[in-house]
């Protein structure tokens, strides 16, 4: 019989023994005695079956063996539903009766010359989008990261406040700013300068990769901001000592070490950008330049045309797939470390007073286009009672509030569900990551090396079409037109943000604290209790509020899934953008006032994903 | 035996069956009817109310004009003020979208839906997804049925639209008469068109102009290098901003909606003719709350209901002997020179073969 224990279990010891632990770095960690003690009460080295035998005879449970399992099993289930579904459709004829497997969807597109200009504009912008907001992200990281720029501390917090914006409402927002003949710079040009600019204007391939640019190098940034904050200075200075320049230090030593973060993001930028609709949506298809979203998007719109949809959305996640492999293939294969187990501080680099003014004009110029800009454009449109191009002081209103916040029946249903379905979505995430993320880091069988790829493969298939999926498979069940298909399909979507979030934490974490924990005859939800998820719970907060934001902004499954009583803040800013500018402009600047406010609130008790 | 509570509850029913009954016969729409219809009505209020509310789709009438719809439906029928009218405003594509995915599922959450796409729901109406129901009001709106802009059991129109060619007085002086003038009035890239590919009332208006104009006339309208939007507010609100200079979707009453609020919209209507786009009003088949249903379709097609619609809309009504208070903008239908179009004549196959023909000029 096995041992109960508990009245022997003294956590307390094993929790400080692992916040001590963890807060030494390894060269001091040898000096810890109680460290050591804690590593010589199991074997360490433990590994597969054998690994799995101790964890069965320490006192796991069929359930606790269970959780980790089936949290597994639900997300490669939910990986496979949108593409199982999306696949199928593609094969099928459903207006045959019965319905009739056929490759016939796919000869069509194959022979339309509109899906390969459709493709083509898709991957130019992609492609150009991963390069510049991979430039800006990393100039931007580097600048806060590595220099003695003055305010860095707010920049820091300044460059993510496009995170905030929905691609959508940043789309509208620099809409009203560069139409090349209603919008605001060509006004002010034509009522200061007597003429107008010629070479403005937004709608064509160059509009959508310059407003996916912005938005995305907050994503780059995100990435990189981390590892250049503690990378070990003294590489680059033993660069320099030898003789290096300074882009020589830069290309052979900096770069290199941030390759795998900076890879990372660009392709995540990759085939989110590319795959995301609203913005092409709103400045690209009114000009009739096609590309594969608003082709998906339009194709399961009236007269609906579901096989073609589903045909563009598989070889999307095809190549999107076949992308994230490839990247995730390229860093298992090698090993950067930015941290080394050598005692240093990260030390800003002492830029002279040109490269100080240069650092500084980056960031203001950065800001100045991705978040003054846009929000002031939002204001003036949203204080006019009709939107000329140009703003109107003496006619300042705020109607387009009143209506929106308080008579607009849909908008305050949407609040809630947006919320709802921001908080509900993020906790399941998380909870599935969570569980998954153990099940990965905690085993290492064959089997937790192919689990990982796999459930990331939703991060690499675009929003729309993993509603489609979805919408194929649910809509004769009961979860159709309630806002849980919604809240399944971004779950779908984004539970692997929560998964490599945590597997990332707990491959910091050495299990030895866990084994101390259960040879001091915690059981497994004692252990999780007192140990794990107290040494998580930054990680675990940090990566919620990432959800919630990704989540309260989500329009690519909801846009497809929604319906009477479920729409989203989101939907709603699409379904106002069909009456008045106003009206949208009204909600987009609420909607990203209440996240920025959130997110400060956050920061200040120390809940940020900035250091995640 | 019954317990004081159960007596209490009898007490409070006997005495509130009276007053909610005396409601019912007070409404306006119970005093103006009589014998059956009067009896029908009643019944209608009675579950009215318990079913508590309605959802309605429609691609034209704005939130706020169903805010005043909604307002006077409930005092119509002396339904209490919590009944609630969940209404959602769609593009066609949108809608038609959204209303086969919840027949094709059999999951409805709408009730009533007004679109104008006459063929498309007819064929829903022959397929069974829209009930049958003969509204009492179908009998003021004989010429319309006559005319083919309706289905008499299934649907009649809520008001009908016309799309134009409109521009801003700030930003262009045209003078134009005919559809003819039009091209060339504008350069290339500063006009606006519907998408016949994928918007039913482009294409409807399409084929009634084919009638009256030849293809060479699209395809000088394609030369233009048109932008596609499909929401007649967008048409309206880029020429407002000086992004477009002409549309030839113009919806009148979005040109009156924008100068109420200070804008210059002018239109023109044409010498060749203008096509009448019913905007189909009808009840799905299975709709979760059909009583009221049948009252808010009784509603929108009465004298009142269409008061309101012209005056907030400016659409055009339907309804025989309607004296329109717009009459610029929402001219009465015996004023228009209307291109003679009987819907009910028109098939699916002849809406794709369209649809085909179109296309090819504005989407080679």
């Amino acid at each position: 019989m096995r041992e109960a224990s508990a009245p022997q279990f003294s956590i307390h010891n094993c929790y400080s023994i692992s916040v001590e632990c963890l807060g030494l770095r390894n060269s001091q960690r040898a000096d810890c005695e109680e460290c050591e003690v804690s590593t010589t009460i199991e074997p360490a080295a433990l590994t597969g079956d054998s690994r799995l035998h101790a964890w069965y005879s320490s006192g796991a449970t069929i359930t606790q063996f269970l959780l980790p399992i089936l949290a597994v099993a639900t997300g490669a289930f939910l990986v496979a539903m949108p593409i199982f579904g999306t696949l199928l459709r593609g094969f099928m004829i459903t207006d045959a009766d019965p319905a009739a497997f056929t490759a016939s969807n796919y000869v069509r597109l194959f022979t339309d010359p509109t899906a390969g200009t459709a493709a083509f504009n898709t991957v130019l912008a992609g492609i150009c989008v991963m390069l510049f907001s991979c430039i800006i992200g990393c100039s931007l990281a580097w600048v806060v990261g590595r220099t003695n720029v003055p305010f860095r501390k707010v920049f820091g917090i300044l460059n993510l406040v496009p995170f905030f914006f929905s691609p959508y409402v940043g789309a509208m927002s620099w809409l009203y700013i560069l139409a090349p003949n209603g919008g605001i710079l060509q006004k002010l040009s034509k009522t200061y300068l007597g003429h107008e600019i010629p070479f403005i204007n937004i709608y064509n391939v160059g509009g959508v990769i310059w407003v996916l640019s912005l938005f995305y190098a907050p994503y780059i940034y995100l990435f990189v901001i981390g590892p250049i904050r503690n990378m070990d200075g003294a590489l680059e200075d033993a660069g320099r000592v030898h003789g290096a320049s300074f882009w020589y230090t830069f290309r052979h030593i900096t770069l290199p070490m941030l390759l795998p973060s900076i890879l990372s993001g660009m392709l995540i930028v990759l085939v989110t950008s590319a795959g995301l609709f609203d913005v092409p949506l709103s400045i690209a298809e009114p000009h009739g330049i096609k590309m594969i979203p608003t082709e998906i998007y339009r194709a399961s719109q009236y007269p609906s045309d579901f096989g073609r949809a589903a045909v563009l959305g598989t070889i999307m996640m095809l190549i999107t797939i076949l992308i994230s492999l490839a990247q995730q293939n390229y860093i298992r294969g090698r090993r950067f470390y930015t941290v080394t187990g050598k005692g240093y501080r990260p030390r800003p680099i002492e830029l002279g007073r040109f490269g100080r003014m240069l650092a500084l004009s980056t960031e203001l110029i950065f800001i100045l286009m991705s978040s003054v800009l846009p929000l002031s454009a939002l204001v003036m449109v949203s204080l006019s009672p009709i939107w000329t191009g140009t703003f109107r002081p003496s006619f300042v209103t705020l109607q387009n509030y009143n209506y929106v916040l308080f008579h607009y029946r849909i908008t305050q249903s949407a609040i809630f569900n947006s919320a709802y379905l921001a908080t509900v979505g993020a906790s399941i995430s998380l909870a599935l990551g969570c569980l998954q993320a153990y099940f990965i880091r905690r085993r290492t069988s064959w089997i937790s090396h192919i689990v990982e790829p796999i459930l990331s493969l939703p991060l690499g298939i675009p929003g729309i079409i993993i509603g489609l999926g979805f919408l194929i498979l649910l809509i004769g069940t009961p979860l159709y037109a309630t806002i849980w298909i919604m809240i399944v399909a971004t779950v779908a979507h984004f539970f692997p943000i929560a998964l490599r979030s945590i597997a990332a934490t707990l491959l910091s974490l050495n299990p030895e604290l866990e084994e101390c924990a259960r040879s001091s005859g915690a059981n497994w939800f004692q252990m999780m209790r007192y140990i794990l998820i107290p040494l998580l719970r930054p990680a675990l907060a940090a990566t919620w509020l990432l959800l919630f934001v990704i989540l309260i902004r989500e329009l690519g499954a909801s846009l497809l899934l929604y319906n009477q009583g479920t729409e989203t803040v989101s939907v709603v800013l699409v379904l106002l953008s069909e009456q008045n500018f106003g009206y949208v402009a009204a909600l987009a600047v609420t909607q990203v006032v209440v996240l920025i406010t959130a997110f400060f609130l956050m920061q200040r008790n120390g809940i940020s994903f900035l250091e995640n | 035996m019954q317990t004081p509570g159960q007596y209490a509850a009898l007490l409070l029913a006997a005495n509130l069956f009276p007053l909610i009954s005396a409601a019912a016969q007070d409404a306006p729409a119970v005093q103006q009817a009589t014998g059956v219809e009067r009896a029908r009505i009643q019944e209608l209020i009675k579950v009215a109310t318990q079913e508590g509310e309605l959802d309605y789709l429609d691609t034209v009438i704005q939130p706020e004009t169903n805010d005043t719809l909604a307002a006077a439906f409930r005092q119509r029928y002396g339904l209490p003020a919590n009944f609630k009218v969940n209404y959602t405003l769609l593009t066609p594509g949108n809608l038609i979208t959204r209303l086969e995915q919840e027949i094709r599922s059999k999951r409805l959450t709408a009730d009533v839906a007004a679109v104008g796409s006459p063929v498309w729901v007819a064929e829903e109406a022959r397929q069974r997804a829209i009930m049958a129901y003969d509204s009492p009001e179908y009998a003021n709106y004989s010429k319309s049925f006559q005319l083919g802009l309706g289905n008499k059991g299934y649907f009649a129109f809520n008001g009908a639209y016309i799309f134009v060619a409109m521009w801003n007085t700030e930003n262009l002086k045209f003078k134009g008469t005919s559809w003819r003038d039009v091209v060339g009035a504008v350069p290339p890239g500063r006009f606006s068109y519907g998408d016949c590919s994928k918007s039913d009332s482009a294409l409807g208006t399409y084929m009634g102009l084919r009638k009256v104009l030849d293809k060479g006339f699209f395809e000088s309208l394609a030369k233009l290098k048109p932008i596609f939007l499909y929401k007649s507010e967008l048409f309206a609100s880029r020429l407002v901003t000086g992004e477009d200079l002409m549309t030839g979707m113009g919806l009148p009453g979005r040109a009156y909606q924008a100068n109420q609020k200070g804008a210059t919209l002018e239109f023109l209507v044409p010498s060749e003719g203008v096509v009448l786009i019913p905007q189909s009003l009808f009840i799905l088949q299975g709709a979760p709350h059909p009583a009221s249903s049948k009252l808010w379709l009784d509603f929108i097609l009465s004298d009142e209901g269409q008061q309101i619609i012209v005056e907030r809309e400016a659409m055009i009504s339907g309804r025989d002997g309607f004296k329109s208070p717009l009459p610029k903008y929402a001219p009465s239908i015996g004023n228009l020179n209307a291109v003679a179009m009987n819907w009910n004549l028109i098939s699916m196959d002849d809406l794709q073969s369209a649809r085909g023909e179109c296309s090819a000029i504005f989407h080679p």
